[in-house]
């Protein structure tokens, strides 16, 4: 791997990170399995893309694209909680509904962003080559994002939106307003991944409708490579996990991508995490399976 | 006090299976008092501690905790004044969090939770003291999850949790079902303890005529959705377990229960 192929894979994986993180708040402090990311992260691309054409400072067209996304996350909290639509199916409704939000916020399926200012312009020239510059400038972004995160979830507020997720039933008996946590957790969660989007556009110069496709399965990824490398309790170390793990998936892609021998070309990444999350949802309950049987077969 | 006016509470309503499950209840239980309730299985035990808590909200009738309206209050709103115990200890505790994150969920019951840390040092310390004083050696097991704590221990931790920040009322649903004689027992104990020390109007749900005889000051049986007994004082302390088994009994249409054991579920 080229010194500028493990950069961009690095660069890539800390865009994801925010993915990720997002991801873990849904899926694992929320329990609600939310498909709007497939959606809310070409919304923050397009939506920063647009502003950016239109002469807007790149932390505020950053920040409105967060903004955006959480809408879309309280859309789906929306459906789910006032509607009880099924959570999956109200995540999937936005999405599919997104698609069209997002063509129409570009007015078009893309957006270059060719001499635009973005976040990264002013770190441009100080010395270091522009392959790095991008990484680090990204790489600042997720550790503020983690620690304020980290913050949050051992508040008492984020306690109550974690005890929301494990145990709705005690966390209401206990005075919380579940639903509202609900609320408050999807629309963080979706901001992130707009932002993801928005620094996506921002790094690599363009926003395109379909880059959402499969942001979901990046994500969860991330999060369940994490949780294998970093096996930890303490909520900052998870979510430092949900970062770490988004990387080493981007670098074993890359790997894998620059391997001739394997033949894969980048059109089968979507391919291989699905595979690789299966796998990791699927494994877990084989071990146990083996667990039960053998302690049967000492019986 | 706890005043309650007529409640009725249907399940599916309209439906074939329509099971009306409360069917005007009517009860004042003064500050202070520790009622102990019994009934057969489906008498709406459970049904009426919910009512009283929120989850179920009645279709008919007022209840009033200390003079407040909370008829149509729904559970989080209903937590300021209302601390539980429920009697799977899966369901009253968040096993994934660690026990003192149980304990700050709990001391914040009723409370705005704000974005400060839930375990700043000071609480941690007053954590510490407070589960100590249960006796079971937790204090140096503050960090662990709560999931792996016994069932006896998570219920002790439960009725500590119940005492963390002030409430009106506390109501235990079978909170000794789940566990052995003896851990049993030793929960009864600190149930009594902490309701004598805090002060607690309580209803305590029973299977056992003994323990509904030996703990509190009053005792109610629910049939089929209404209360048809009430005794206290002195008719209760007259009492004894094989005369209440006879009027559960008559209550049952006269089937002949000799053995207290019958009715432990
Ligand atoms: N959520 C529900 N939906 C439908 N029916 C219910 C529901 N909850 C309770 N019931 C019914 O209402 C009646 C009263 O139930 P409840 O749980 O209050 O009884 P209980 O006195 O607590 O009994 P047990 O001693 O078995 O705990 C029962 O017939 C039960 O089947
Ligand atoms: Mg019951």
């Amino acid at each position: 791997m080229s010194e500028i192929a493990f950069f961009g894979a690095v660069e890539i994986g800390l865009v994801y990170a925010l993915v990720a993180l997002g991801v873990y708040l849904s899926f694992r402090v929320l329990d609600f399995p939310d498909l709007t990311v497939d959606g809310s992260f070409p919304l923050g691309a397009a939506v920063c893309a647009t502003l950016l054409v239109a002469g807007v400072n790149p932390w505020a067209a950053s920040l409105v694209a967060a903004l955006a996304g959480s809408m879309a996350g309280l859309v789906t909290a929306t459906l789910n909680v006032r509607f009880k639509i099924l959570h999956l199916l109200a995540s999937i409704l936005t999405m599919i509904a997104l698609f069209s939000v997002n063509l129409r916020v570009m007015g078009r399926p893309n957006v270059a962003l060719l001499m635009q200012d973005t976040v990264l312009t002013p770190f441009y020239g100080l010395g270091l080559p522009d392959h790095v510059v991008r990484p680090l400038v990204v790489l600042v972004v997720v550790v503020v994002i983690v620690l304020l995160l980290a913050r949050f979830l051992n508040s008492e507020f984020g306690l109550a939106m974690r005890a929301t997720g494990v145990n709705a039933r005690m966390a209401r008996a206990q005075g919380v307003q579940t639903d509202f946590h609900i609320y408050a957790g999807m629309a963080l969660s979706n901001g992130l991944c707009a932002l993801a989007g928005a620094l996506f556009a921002q790094t690599n110069g363009f926003a395109d409708v379909t880059t959402g496709i499969g942001t979901i399965v990046v994500g969860l990824a991330a999060v369940i490579v994490g949780e294998t490398v970093l096996p930890a309790r303490a909520m900052l170390w998870a979510l430092v996990g949900c970062v770490v793990g988004s990387i080493l998936y981007r670098l074993a892609v890359q790997l894998a991508l620059s391997a001739d021998a394997i033949g894969l070309q980048a059109s089968d990444l979507n391919l291989v995490t699905a595979v690789l999350v299966a796998v990791a949802l699927i494994l877990p309950r084989m071990r146990l399976k083996a667990a039960s049987k053998k302690r049967e077969a000492v019986r | 006090m706890i005043t309650v006016n007529g409640i009725h509470v249907a399940f599916g309503r309209g439906t074939p299976l329509e099971k009306h499950a409360l069917r005007g209840v009517d009860l004042t239980i003064p500050e202070g008092q520790f009622v102990t309730v019994i009934g057969s299985n489906g008498a709406g035990k459970s049904t009426f501690l919910g009512a009283l808590a929120g989850d179920v909200i009645a279709e008919e009738g007022r209840i009033a905790i200390d003079g407040v309206d909370v008829t149509r209050w729904a559970t989080p709103k209903r937590a300021s004044l209302v601390a539980r115990v429920f009697q799977d200890p899966m369901v009253g505790s968040c096993t994934a969090l660690t026990i003192e994150e149980n304990m700050a969920l709990a001391a914040a019951r009723g409370r705005r939770r704000g974005l400060g840390s839930a375990l700043r040092g000071d609480r941690r310390r007053h954590f510490r003291e407070r589960i100590a004083e249960l006796g079971l050696g937790l204090e140096n097991r503050l960090h662990d999850r709560m999931g792996l704590l016994s069932g006896g221990q998570r219920q002790a931790v439960s009725l500590l949790m119940a005492t963390l920040a002030g409430s009106k009322i506390l109501l235990l649903d079978e909170h000794t079902a789940a566990l052995d004689p003896g851990t049993a027992e030793f929960v009864l104990g600190l149930t009594r303890r902490i309701v004598e020390e805090n002060r607690l109007t309580t209803l305590m749900v029973t299977h056992s005529m003994r323990q509904a005889l030996d703990y509190g000051d009053r005792t109610v049986m629910l049939h089929e959705g209404r209360i048809v007994l009430d005794v206290s004082g002195e008719q209760r302390a007259g009492l004894d377990v094989p005369h209440l088994l006879a009027l559960f009994a008559k209550q049952r249409g006269g089937e002949d229960i000799t053995d207290d054991s019958l009715l432990i579920g």
